[in-house]
């Protein structure tokens, strides 16, 4: 269920090196508004790397990279205003949830919306109470994330970014760290997140998520997109040796 | 620095390296009977082993060189300066290294000893070849910065008419009145001195760890 | 060899009033050289190169010559330099770049305990760099440092007593001064000895025991 034909971030050749080796050749990527895009691929290929070149928490080292009217040439050392214009329309959510354990869930959510938007801390805590709710954890405003299993954890983590009101959000793994059981209620929520149009791109392993939630599949290996297209089309009927193979393996696991 | 006759403190440096050396290796062999009291089986043992550490520890090092120098030598057993000085520094020395010792046996994950009693290597065995390689590795950065930090603690032998560095650095500097001068130069013979004590150590450091390649 | 009931009483007055100024130069050394142990730690680990490199300097001079000869340097070296400074505040200042030196590479080494996602999460929030310093990373930070800048402090209160070189009227200096009036050093030694020891020995044992409830705090 693609919501428009707007494209809402387009990138053109971006490249990122460690050294002599290549992590990301050359990426050409365009991503729809409401457009839910799963990257997989096998480890090493590149694809949480290509994330968090995004939003910039690793620098690219070429390419421009468009997210709605923000425009960074990765060429040129970024802008202060670039970056946290950058940064203020794209959410992210970690493997490891990297919720800040010295303050309580509540607080987790409302300091950033306090200091990044400036919100009253009235406002921000109406706002946090609202987003613990449609992630179904209102209840644990209170405690700390310590407190929380890994699942829960991880949706107040959704719900931090989310209150920054994202026109993407970029999920890196968000699954990986957790058991399978709490991994459910996680994807539950990403779910209901794709249907009401949110902008997404998912690096994950959970195929189920990536053949039935998502719009887009993306194939990486070596720093390069193998193939992408339409989820059903690639995850039932892959054209490339690379896709298939890769499928395969995880299929037999 | 032009003027500044160099050769008292050189002399003094030695006196710095002999008090620093001679602490030091008093401290670490008395600390191996303290540190046997801090874990005996004995109760009241271990209290007294632990009072001790902590007095010695609890009271300035100048405060133990003038109750041993000016305290016990004026009438009760007259030492000299550096006697009173080695004395005063081995035994705070003792106490920390003692400390040192048992930071790094405890460092030792317990499956070593099960595994050693499994084996039945019986205690000397289990000491020898398990226990004490291991907290010797784990406590030779924490001696080597200890021994460094002792090696600045001498400075307060001044005190009592050592004749060491920071010594003659103000004798220097009330002949010449140039105290901005001569003291940046005691500062930075300290710091010289130290320096081979940490590349050493870092160096056996790397070399014991390569060789237990973890 | 013990002092009597009415030397205790003599001398008591005096020592107490030594023991005020040791006390006072710990408070003051701490309040300054603790906050100053915080701007080098940063200053250490800034990207600027004279930044760095002034920070580094000032912690490696600072921890690397003994705190007597600091001591001796602000306060013998100064005037000589036209700069005229009095005991109490030579002490300080010695004392507080001691402190700073030794506490930016505790605060340093806290804040880079820090796991990376901390860091990530705020700056992928948007977090400005000194919001990020102020609510997370040194709310945490100084959590992990707190029984080392304890410690420390313990150690400090200990050095005041160096200050008897650069005639501080404290501690040392009264017991030391007593002592040549009435000969009678050793009991008033050990009596200063005694009120260090009131001090120094519940702090250890109050930093033992914080570190072993931080341990357990890490290991749930």
């Amino acid at each position: 269920m693609i919501a428009s034909d707007k494209t809402l971030i387009r990138l053109n050749g971006l490249s990122k090196h460690y050294g002599r080796l290549t992590v990301l050749d050359g990426i050409d990527l365009e991503v729809k508004a409401g457009e839910v895009l799963a990257i997989i691929g096998p480890s090493g290929s590149g694809k949480s790397t290509l994330l968090r070149c995004i939003n910039y928490l690793e620098p690219p080292d070429g390419g421009t990279i468009t997210v709605d009217d923000i425009v960074i040439d990765a060429g040129n050392p970024i802008g202060r205003a670039a970056l946290s214009g950058l940064r203020r329309r794209v959410g992210m959510v970690f493997q490891s949830f990297n919720l800040f354990p010295h303050m309580s869930v509540l607080r987790n959510i409302s300091l950033p919306q306090e200091r990044v938007l400036g919100r009253s801390r009235k406002e921000a805590d109406a706002r946090s109470m609202q987003l613990l709710s449609r992630v179904g954890l209102a209840d644990k405003a209170e405690q700390f994330p310590i407190r929380c299993s890994g699942g829960q954890q991880q949706r107040i983590a959704i719900a931090r970014a989310l209150a920054l009101d994202p026109e993407v959000m970029l999920f890196d793994e968000p699954t990986s760290a957790l058991d399978p059981e709490l991994g459910l209620e996680v994807l539950a929520v990403m779910r209901e997140l794709a249907k009401s149009g949110m902008t997404m791109i998912v690096v994950t392993h959970e195929m189920g998520f990536a053949e039935n939630v998502s719009d887009t599949v993306m194939i990486m290996a070596d720093g390069n997109i193998v193939e992408k297209g339409p989820s059903k089309e690639i995850m039932r009927n892959p054209q490339h040796e690379r896709t298939k193979r890769f499928l395969r393996a995880v299929h037999d696991r | 620095m032009n003027g500044l006759d160099l050769m008292p403190l050189f002399r003094g440096l030695l006196w710095t390296i002999t008090l620093t050396g001679g602490a030091f290796l008093i401290g670490s062999v008395l600390a191996v009977p303290l540190l046997l009291a801090r874990r005996s089986r004995v109760w009241l043992v271990r209290f007294v082993a632990m009072s001790v550490i902590q007095i010695v520890r609890g009271i300035p090092p100048i405060l133990w060189l003038f109750i041993i120098f000016f305290g016990l030598g004026m009438g009760f057993l007259p030492v000299s300066p550096f006697g009173a000085a080695l004395a005063g520094l081995g035994l705070i020395a003792a106490a920390n290294m003692a400390e040192i010792y048992r930071g790094a046996l405890s460092s030792i994950h317990f499956g070593q000893f099960e595994a050693a009693n499994a084996l039945d290597l019986g205690r000397w065995s289990t000491f020898r070849d398990v226990v004490a390689p291991q907290a010797f590795r784990v406590a030779l950065p924490t001696a080597a910065s200890y021994l460094i930090g002792l090696m600045k603690e001498t400075a307060v032998a001044s005190t009592i008419g050592v004749t060491e560095l920071a010594f003659h650095g103000k004798q220097m500097s009330q002949l010449t009145f140039r105290g901005l001068e001569v003291y940046a130069l005691v500062g930075l013979f300290y710091i010289a001195l130290s320096l081979p004590v940490a590349w050493a150590s870092r160096a056996a450091d790397s070399r014991l760890r390569a060789r237990v390649a973890r | 060899m013990l002092p009597d009931f009415t030397e205790i009483t003599a001398w008591m007055p005096d020592l107490m009033s030594g023991f005020k100024i040791s006390l006072q130069v710990t408070f003051f050394s701490l309040l300054i050289g603790i906050p100053f142990g915080l701007v080098l730690a940063l200053g250490v680990m800034a990207k600027g190169r004279v930044i760095r490199a002034i920070s580094l300097f000032a912690v490696e001079v600072g921890r690397g010559a003994p705190a007597l000869v600091l001591l001796q340097f602000i306060y013998v070296g100064l005037p000589s330099a036209g700069l005229m400074v009095g005991s109490f505040m030579a002490a300080i200042a010695a004392l507080a770049w001691n402190t700073g030196a030794y506490t930016s590479e505790i605060i340093r080494a806290s804040l880079l305990s820090i796991p990376s996602g901390q860091r990530e999460a705020a700056e992928a929030l948007g977090m400005k760099r000194l919001d990020e310093l102020r609510f997370i990373l040194l709310p945490q930070g100084l959590r992990v440092a707190l029984p080392a800048l304890l410690g420390f402090s313990i150690l400090i209160f200990q050095s005041t007593s160096l200050c008897f070189t650069i005639a501080l009227p404290e501690l040392v200096s009264r017991a030391y001064e007593i002592g040549s009036i009435t000969f009678r050093y050793f009991p008033v030694l050990l009596l200063a000895g005694l009120l260090y020891a009131s001090i120094s020995i519940p702090a250890a044992l109050l930093v033992d025991f914080i570190e072993k409830r931080a341990g357990k705090f890490a290991s749930r």
